[in-house]
């Protein structure tokens, strides 16, 4: 049993940051809409960045408007530019769906959005008839840069799409509400694969599996406006106040499940984000709780297999190893856990905010561990680097922000999360389910292998 | 159904006053549930409730113990009959926004759901004009319904109280905010009554109250009370009682109709304050 350390940041300057602000979440959340369009109410730089980062990341397009607030705005008021904005999205995308994202600029001067987007929605209704001007939903989404981090964003906005769009409930549709959090398209997916396994229809708030990661086939028909395939339906989010309940994968993430047992009695949990056999465990039997459906033998073949590579290399190459993780605060949790039921220590868990539900995870954690762990909350990169300068361990698991001083301190990295930039297909390889839990073995070993064996020791000859 | 009223006007007019004189008025004679939750940086919309203490507000707590120390428990304090008082605060003088603190305190008491509980009517008490989007919170969509202006016979109150119509309006379209009168606070000027009330049919609303003036209101201010707990026998505290029965059953809301300057001016010439 491992004693557990927080460790605030202990200087008010943030040294390359774990987090960036709020809107990045919303942009994150209303990109997993079919058909669906983030419109930034701020200043360019709010949707250069972050369209950039998005790019990078996935290697995908992707399609942020922006208000382009500038000087006289900050004096005169957003209003023109949030009105003509969405009526040019309007006119010219036609989409089912336009979230509009506040900013720090918007947020300060005041303005009133929810009112602006009556008046649009006027307009548009003039221009365009009633029904085409109907069939588009603006849901306002309030993101004040200033508060908290991109997760607060992510979650303020799943919770702004589902109280604004979810209807009052009929009948049961038997399905189950997914919250996935900021995971990657191949965790996505994953949850998917799991739920048609157990033969549950799952309602993903919000899908970025397939519009983030979208085939390349253009459509003879189909040329403008360009909409990458997949993403969740208005109708979905609509439906979703009838499901037989929700999980939110991220603790962070569970606003609008909360919202929806308050409301319409959907009972919900939260967490923890199905990493490693424990949690996807526990997953698997919230839902079961939810839709009283046996576990299949085909998800017991695949734990069984991930059982199986455990047993096959945790002994030999893993055991004992300490390992420093970071970034998001659910995935890094998650990891944390799977680190010690592969017999490793997480000496150092770091990650950008401060919340309770990591600190209360991270407690339970360090229970499993056979060594401390050391906990950096409300911390950046350049506390884990002094950290690691003084107390160095044998690998770090992180995203792609990590690697310039992983090089300098000669640690390797085992990248994972969101940004990975230096690798491709990262955001394609699902690291949660049980499947995830056998790509993040071989991936931790095969670094491993690479770092501490060299071609002709014997370990590696047998 | 809580009704949710904004008083506004040019500063200095008495706002803050008229304001705590009348929800004491409506709490008292009228035995309503009342909630004053002053917007202004100033925080002096709910010292003679509270009996003259300068009550802690939002944005200090804020800013000193952070905002999971900002919760209704922390912040409100009871008055004179019950009455409930915030009070939002704002940044010192000179630094920062005072706009956004009152989003954040407005917000801050929605999520608590505090507007909603047990009561008939919330005030918002807000700096003299419309400055910016900040004061322009409490007539937001779900917000204040109703919007009382106080004026008087004099030049610069009719002009701010004509501005405040203008930034009225904008909101009044998309968030269904309507006018229920102008409140004439008297400065005792030659033919006030008779010019606010042509100002108030001019832009379309009537003058719901002509509340005279009396030295007992400064005589309670300086006895950190307001008129009706101070005494609550003599004229002004009837004068009060009749204010608050009037906004208690007033059913004339509309959306005004501002003036412009050249007729402002005019009418103002016509009551000859103009040399």
């Amino acid at each position: 049993m491992g004693e557990c350390n927080v460790i605030k940041k202990d200087r008010n300057s943030v040294i390359n940051p774990l987090v960036t602000c709020q809107p990045m979440g919303a942009m994150y959340a209303v990109a997993g809409i079919r058909r669906g369009l983030p419109l930034v109410h701020g200043s360019q730089g709010c949707s250069t960045f972050v369209r950039y980062s998005f790019s990078r990341h996935f290697r995908e397009p992707s399609e942020i408007a922006v208000t382009s607030l500038h000087e006289d705005a900050a004096v005169f008021g957003g209003r023109r530019n949030l009105i003509s904005g969405l009526g040019n999205l309007a006119v010219r995308f036609k989409p089912d769906l336009i979230g509009a994202i506040s900013t720090c600029s918007s947020e300060i001067i005041g303005d009133d959005m929810v009112g602006f987007i009556k008046i649009a929605k006027e307009e548009m209704t003039q221009k365009m008839g009633e029904k085409e001007a109907e069939s588009i939903k603006i849901i306002p989404i309030s993101t004040p840069s200033f508060v908290d981090s991109h997760f607060r964003g992510y979650d303020n906005a799943i919770k702004a799409l589902v109280d604004n769009l979810a209807e009052e409930p009929t009948e049961s549709n038997n399905k189950v509400n997914i919250i996935p959090g900021m995971v990657n398209p191949g965790d996505t997916r994953e949850i998917k694969h799991i739920l048609a396994l157990m033969g549950i229809e799952g309602i993903i708030l919000t899908d970025i599996s397939d519009t983030f990661d979208s085939p390349l086939r253009p459509s003879a028909t189909e040329f403008r406006p360009f909409y990458p395939k997949g993403g969740t339906t208005v109708g979905e989010i609509s439906d979703s106040s009838n499901s037989l309940g929700s999980i939110s994968l991220c603790n962070y993430s569970g606003s609008a499940a909360k919202s929806l047992e308050k409301k319409y009695d959907v009972p919900s949990s939260l967490g923890p984000i199905p990493i490693g056999v424990q949690n996807t465990d526990q997953f698997l039997r919230n839902l079961k709780k939810y839709t009283d459906l046996e576990i299949p033998e085909a998800l017991l073949d695949e734990r069984g297999l991930l059982m199986d590579s455990m047993a096959d290399l945790v002994s030999r190459y893993l055991f004992g190893r300490t390992v420093a993780i970071y970034g998001d605060p659910a995935i890094s949790a998650g990891i944390a856990r799977f680190v010690c039921e592969l017999g490793m220590v997480p000496s150092v868990v770091c990650t950008g905010v401060e919340s309770k539900e990591f600190e209360e995870e991270m407690k339970k954690v360090s229970k499993e561990s056979d060594g401390p762990v050391d906990m950096l909350v409300g911390s950046d990169l350049r506390a884990l680097e002094t950290r690691l300068q003084e107390e160095p361990v044998d690998l770090m698991i992180g995203h792609s922000d990590g690697r310039l001083f992983a090089k300098n301190l000669e640690i390797p990295l085992i990248r994972v999360g969101y940004p990975v930039y230096d690798r491709a297909g990262y955001h394609r390889v699902p690291i949660v389910g049980y499947n995830g839990g056998i790509n993040l073995i071989d991936r931790i070993t095969n670094t491993v292998f690479e770092n501490f064996y060299d071609a002709e020791h014997w370990k590696l000859q047998q | 159904m809580v009704r949710k009223v904004a008083i506004y006007g040019k500063g200095g007019i008495g706002k803050s006053t008229t304001q705590q004189n009348t929800a004491a008025a409506m709490a008292h004679f009228h035995d309503k549930n009342v909630m004053i939750h002053g917007c202004d940086p100033k925080a002096d919309s709910t010292r003679l409730i509270l009996g003259g203490k300068m009550q802690t507000t939002m944005m200090d707590t804020l800013r000193e113990d952070g905002e999971e120390a900002c919760t209704p428990e922390n912040v409100m304090e009871t008055g004179f009959e019950g009455i409930k008082c915030v009070e939002s605060g704002g940044p010192e003088p000179g630094v920062g926004c005072a706009g956004r603190g009152v989003i954040t305190a407005i917000t801050l008491m929605e999520m608590y759901g505090e507007y909603e509980k047990d009561l008939d009517f919330v005030f918002f008490d807000v700096l003299g004009d419309v400055v910016c989007g900040g004061f322009a919170m409490p007539v937001r969509d779900g917000k204040a319904e109703e919007i009382y202006i106080v004026a008087s016979g004099e030049m610069m109150a009719l002009y701010a109280a004509n501005n405040i119509c203008i930034g009225m309006v904008k909101y009044a379209e998309q968030s269904g905010v309507r006018l229920g009168g102008i409140i004439c606070n008297s400065r005792n000027v030659d033919g006030e009554k008779e010019l606010l009330e042509e100002f108030c049919g001019k832009i379309g609303t009537k003058m719901i109250h002509f509340v005279p003036r009396d030295n007992i209101v400064q005589k309670a201010e300086f006895n950190k009370k307001s008129v009706i707990e101070f005494d609550e026998s003599c004229n002004q505290s009837e004068e009060y009682k009749a204010l608050a029965d009037k906004i208690i059953n007033n059913e004339n809301f509309v959306i005004p109709k501002p003036m412009t300057m050249d007729e402002l001016e005019e009418l103002v010439v016509k009551y000859g304050l103009v040399d």
